[in-house]
């Protein structure tokens, strides 16, 4: 009997595919778009960093120079295509494969955690924020940059109809990503809405 | 509302081109023997997928849900009102255009007040 497909390869293999043409599609001008709210946030970074989910790399023309940061993506080929960017940052990013659900990082081994649309996307989505929890230091910070869903009518409807269509080819639309945080176990301290209740920044921190 | 001009003006140009087209598509689609309701209903999807076609090759220059949102909204409005419009009279093309436009307009203008209402920064706990 072939051996059952996990949830981690389906996850793998989808954005795989995508990884080539990742860049043309809608990323770029987001990027552009979302530039000085992912500038300012990226700029709180500071000591041991574990930046989830880095793509091909679009975000690191926005990081701070000098960081020294992890990096991991479940898509290998993600990371081929960031590789240039990887090369051209002005610091030290180790990028590796691997899944938020079976990160080997010893507990308590970072100082911060960045997401930057990444929640979307990822499976089980409490219990991946749960394996960043385990990995951050008490009083550790975590720092997200995410589109989630609306409480809001009509957005929230509109929200849940494109999931049905987004999600054969990747993120979802419609996820309570703020809430999700707290079921973590983090401590909210800020949540900052950039369009609508839709694109957020959200900081939080695991009590020390 | 996005305070920079080149955001503010695109998207302020596409919700306008989709209502046009959206409200072009209902024209051309629906006549005065339909019922309204049924133009209605069909009317509000072809529009929403009419504003995902436009939204597409605009994406890489005016961003992800900034652009997306609206793009489907107007698309939905404009093929309901103009539908609705040709299932209760014979319209001429430029009403039905005209209409199309002005619901892109409007689309617009409510997703930048209720952007205005809805963004900005809530703390819950001080922060370390």
């Amino acid at each position: 009997m072939a051996p059952a497909i996990t949830q981690a390869e389906i996850t793998r293999a989808k954005w795989d595919k995508l990884a080539p043409r990742f860049d043309g599609m809608a990323s770029l001008g987001a990027e552009k778009r979302w530039k000085p709210f992912k500038t300012a946030l990226f700029s709180h970074m500071q000591g041991k960093i574990l930046f989830l989910a880095l793509g091909t790399g679009l975000d690191i023309p926005f990081f701070p120079g000098g960081q020294d940061i992890t990096a991991i993506d479940i898509s290998p080929k993600m990371l081929v295509e960031a590789t240039d960017r990887i090369a051209a940052y002005d610091g030290t990013i180790r990028s590796e494969v691997m899944d938020v659900h079976e990160m080997p990082f010893a507990p308590e081994s970072f100082d911060q955690v960045f997401t930057s649309c990444t929640f979307c996307s990822v499976p089980d989505p409490v219990g991946g924020l749960k394996a960043l929890y385990r990995v951050l230091k008490p009083g550790g910070q975590l720092f997200m940059f995410e589109h989630t869903g609306s409480k809001h009518y009509p957005f929230r409807q509109m929200m849940d109809l494109m999931t049905l269509l987004s999600e054969k080819i990747g993120p979802s639309m419609n996820r309570d990503t703020v809430s999700n945080v707290r079921a973590a176990g983090f401590e909210i301290t800020e949540v900052d809405n950039i369009f609508l209740d839709v694109v957020k920044t959200i900081k939080a921190v695991k009590a020390g | 509302m996005d305070h920079r001009l080149y955001y503010v003006v695109g998207d302020f140009l596409v919700s306008l081109v989709i209502g046009m087209v959206a409200g072009l598509a209902a024209w051309a689609i629906v006549g005065p023997g339909w019922n309204m309701w049924a133009a209605m209903a069909a009317m509000m999807p072809l529009g929403m997928v009419i504003g995902m076609l436009i939204y597409f090759p605009l994406g890489s220059r005016l961003g992800a849900m900034e652009a997306m949102i609206p793009s489907m909204y107007t698309g939905m409005w404009a093929g309901m009102v103009v539908g609705m419009m040709a299932a209760m009279m014979p319209l001429p093309l430029r009403h039905a255009l005209e209409m199309g436009a002005a619901c892109g307009i409007a689309e617009i203008v409510f997703i930048w007040i209720a952007n205005t209402i809805l963004r900005g920064v809530t703390r819950e706990r001080k922060a370390r």
